[in-house]
């Protein structure tokens, strides 16, 4: 009886913990900028399941201890309700009592949608019996077998994640001659009722099926001998590289602006890694390689700028490189004493810098000021290419696009190549222990500096890319905010992780592209990621499984072949 | 040629702190040498000056007769010097054998196999442990890896910081065997200790450090029976 008395006691404090969330995402306005997005047209929007989303999760955590059923569901029927207390009071207190000065956000609007167009009171019961439902619901996914929650889930995820996708996968699936699936899937920018189950089945069974046959193909490409291994390999990396090249084409122009972006902060967040995920230097003015990468571009390129000199893209990339690596090490010698918090802050305050030499006055007829530097050319040097037997138009994003993969990959391979290098060894142990790495005979000054030259060097690759996609660089493109940014996709991805990097920069630049309505908020949804990863998963969404396997390796022989020897080429940088 | 190691009127500050007030001593080819002396006596900031993470503002370092103080710690380790800093110094998030990786870092491009296998040998403890992290080595291993790290860079003069520290009278006497050991096997010892009693048993010469000077320097046996050093440092009333 003990055990239950605290499990209920738990669910009132963390539904008032939910009833606080829940109110605070109506306050912000998060919940009514997306009430206009049908996730199931006539039954609910995404904004509706944007508030249903902490009831239930709160249900599936508060019930997921505990061995017995029932007490398990009235904790979480307990916790729905206690919430929807909250959010009824709020409701009936912001109906009667105008707060609309201390909350700019509450307007009849928000109410109206909070109370399902009812009365205040009606609508207070309608949410007080919902969300206690919700946890109820929440509270029953935790009790049932994971044979059945993981489809259910899978199938809910499915239906939003299509549902959010209408807007581009309708035009596509127009281009693509199939608007009868678009007809069939969507109605009002939303998922038909009939589609809706027809997504949710095919997710739920997918979800089913897929470990069976990832399994089963494991198995049988495991049995192969070398020889098959191989070409399964060559195989699948190729189907890659096809699909990768591909992608403009199937996504469509929208998309690919959205993937043009992605990979720009791709590369950054490459770049950063090796200074802050390798070498562990908090650098929070990467931005400062960002624009020096973009201006050395416009200068050299553009035929209008101060030194007119029109040089074509690629004969630029080595002087925009050479300049930027040597902007790292004036950025990096004089913090090569400062430690932890203090590198940050004096990094943070060089980012600044860089941005407001280029926005000075007084600079001016180098950089243009305010109005930066117009005409850089295109990339290639024409705005249209033409691919002979494909017949494809490449243009705008969906050209720069192919560079920008080109240089992500590059980078990857670079990154890679580094973190096993002797290179790579010595940054780990200056990260851990910056004098013993020095007893070590590792020469702290000049690993530093390569990896700022190093990190600065992958940095203008992206800004060189973004000047020939905008045709022009302003001042104002290269603040803070870039710099955290870059960083938020370091640490959600997985500090020194490669992959995480990708996955980062989809989740954190993708994602609000793809959803217009979160660019008001994205700041706020940065914030709450970054305070949840570290609470919840610190290593990151995809951290270094790769260099765990290696220690296993060298369990099993004595010589895993990256002794001090093996490794004799990378250590010539 | 004259003493492998001397430190000449050596005078090392910690911003304004006077840590070292002269301090002059020698190690010669061959030797365990002990440097005793009691909390804050300045015996690890001796060792940093040798290595040269600390610069001694006045005085002079000299390894077979080139000055020191003005190289950086980097190239001290490329002559043969090795530190086994005091305490929990690992790399706690790295592996065993990750760690004993880096101390060859001085030596590029040679195999560390047999040096591997050496230090396996005198650690068979590490061996047991080689994939695992670090940071999650009792206090004893990590002091074993520290040593064993040292001497992944071939020293011929390898500085001990108080390698006992911590650890238990039965691995504190396993200690200072293996470094008796290593020792036999050709490596000159500079060893710092608050254990003057096990210090002076495995040393051949002493220095008794107090509050940054020399005051006593002798064999080791003639500091253990010295009634100064006894009542000070080896507990005797």
């Amino acid at each position: 009886m003990r055990g239950s008395a605290s499990q209920l006691r738990r669910a009132i404090s963390l539904g008032l913990i939910t009833g606080a969330v829940m109110l605070y995402l109506v306050a912000v306005g998060i919940v009514l900028a997306f009430s206009a997005r049908n996730t199931i047209t006539g039954v609910v929007t995404l904004g509706r399941l944007m508030l249903a989303a902490p009831p239930l999760a709160a249900g599936y955590v508060v019930a997921r201890r505990g061995t017995d059923l029932a007490p398990r569901l009235v904790a979480g029927l307990l916790l729905g309700a206690v919430s929807g207390v909250i959010v009824a009071a709020a409701l009936l207190f912001a109906s009667a009592v105008d707060i609309r000065h201390i909350l700019v956000r509450i307007s009849p609007p928000l109410l109206a949608f909070l109370a399902f167009d009812q009365d205040a009171s009606i609508g207070a019961l309608l949410n007080l019996a919902l969300a206690a439902a919700l946890g109820l619901i929440g509270a029953v996914a935790a009790v049932v077998p994971s044979r059945v929650r993981r489809p259910a889930i899978t199938g809910v995820i499915g239906v939003v994640v299509i549902s959010m996708l209408e807007p581009f996968l309708r035009p596509r699936l127009t281009d693509f001659k199939l608007e009868g699936v678009s007809r069939f899937l969507f109605t009002h920018k939303g998922l038909s009722i009939a589609s809706a189950i027809v997504v949710f089945a095919i997710f739920a069974v997918g979800s089913v099926a897929w470990p069976r046959v990832r399994a089963r193909y494991r198995a049988r490409v495991a049995a192969a001998d070398p020889g098959t291994q191989a070409t399964i390999r060559g195989v699948t990396l190729l189907l890659l590289i096809v699909f990768l090249l591909a992608l403009p084409q199937i996504a469509g122009s929208f998309l690919s602006q959205v993937l043009v972006f992605v990979g720009l902060y791709t590369l950054l967040a490459l770049g950063l890694n090796i200074v802050v995920g390798y070498a562990g230097l908090l650098d929070l003015g990467y931005v400062a390689f960002y624009a020096v990468g973009s201006y050395l571009t416009a200068l050299l390129t553009s035929p209008i700028s101060s030194l007119g000199v029109g040089l074509p893209f690629w004969v630029a990339l080595p002087i925009v490189i050479l300049g930027a690596a040597v902007t790292g090490l004036f950025i990096g010698a004089p913090v090569l004493r400062l430690r932890g918090d203090y590198l940050a802050i004096v990094t943070l305050g060089f980012g600044e810098i860089a941005r407001l030499l280029f926005l000075s006055d007084a600079l001016k007829p180098w950089f243009g000021g305010t109005q930066g530097i117009l005409g850089v050319p295109p990339l290639f040097g024409v705005a249209k290419v033409s691919v002979p037997i494909l017949g494809w138009q490449l243009t705008g994003p969906t050209l720069t696009y192919y560079p920008l993969l080109f240089f992500c990959v590059i980078a990857a391979i670079v990154a890679t190549r580094l973190k096993y290098s002797r290179i790579g060894r010595a940054w780990n142990a200056m990260r851990e222990d910056e004098d013993v790495a020095q007893a070590t005979g590792v020469n702290v000054t000049n690993y530093k500096l390569l990896a700022f030259a190093l990190g600065a060097s992958v940095g203008c690759l992206g800004g060189a890319v973004f000047a020939t996609h905008l045709a022009s660089v302003f001042p104002g493109t290269f603040n803070i905010l870039v710099s955290i940014t870059v960083l938020s996709i370091i640490i959600l991805g997985g500090m020194g992780s490669i992959p995480g990097v990708v996955v980062g920069a989809l989740a954190l630049i993708g994602l609000p592209e793809l959803l217009r309505e979160f660019a008001e908020f994205k700041l706020l949804v940065y914030g709450g990621v970054l305070v949840l990863m570290m609470l919840l998963r610190p290593e990151g969404l995809l951290p270094d499984r790769v260099r765990q396997q290696e220690l296993h390796e060298a369990d099993e022989e004595e010589e895993p072949g990256a002794d001090g020897g093996a490794l004799t080429p990378a250590e010539q940088g | 040629m004259a003493h492998m190691l001397q430190l000449d009127d050596v005078h090392t500050y910690y911003g304004n702190i006077h840590a070292l007030k002269g301090v002059s001593l020698e190690v010669e080819r061959g030797e365990i040498v002990t440097l005793i002396g009691s909390n804050g006596a300045g015996k690890s900031t001796t060792l940093r000056t040798i290595s040269a993470i600390q610069r001694p503002r006045e005085g002079r370092v000299l390894f077979e007769d080139r000055e020191l103080q003005q190289m950086p710690p980097h190239d001290v380790v490329k002559l043969g010097i090795a530190q086994a800093p005091e305490g929990r110094h690992v790399f706690a998030r790295m592996s065993v054998y990750e760690n004993l990786q880096m101390g060859a870092f001085s030596r590029p491009g040679v195999s560390i196999t047999a040096d591997v296998a050496r230090v396996y040998d005198l650690f068979p403890r590490l061996k047991e442990r080689r994939t695992q992290k670090a940071g999650t080595l009792s206090g004893g291993e990590q002091q074993m890896l520290a040593i064993a790290r040292a001497l992944m860079a071939h020293p011929v003069l390898l500085l001990l910081d108080e390698p006992s520290m911590g650890l238990s009278p039965i691995l504190t006497e396993q200690i200072f065997a293996i470094i008796a050991d290593i020792n036999a096997q050709g490596t000159t010892v500079l060893l710092v200790e608050q254990n003057a009693q096990m210090a002076l048993n495995v040393a051949h010469r002493g220095y008794v450090l107090q509050t940054g000077r020399i005051i006593l320097s002798d064999t080791a046996a003639n500091l253990a029976a010295n009634q100064q050093v006894r009542q000070a440092y080896l507990g005797e009333i």
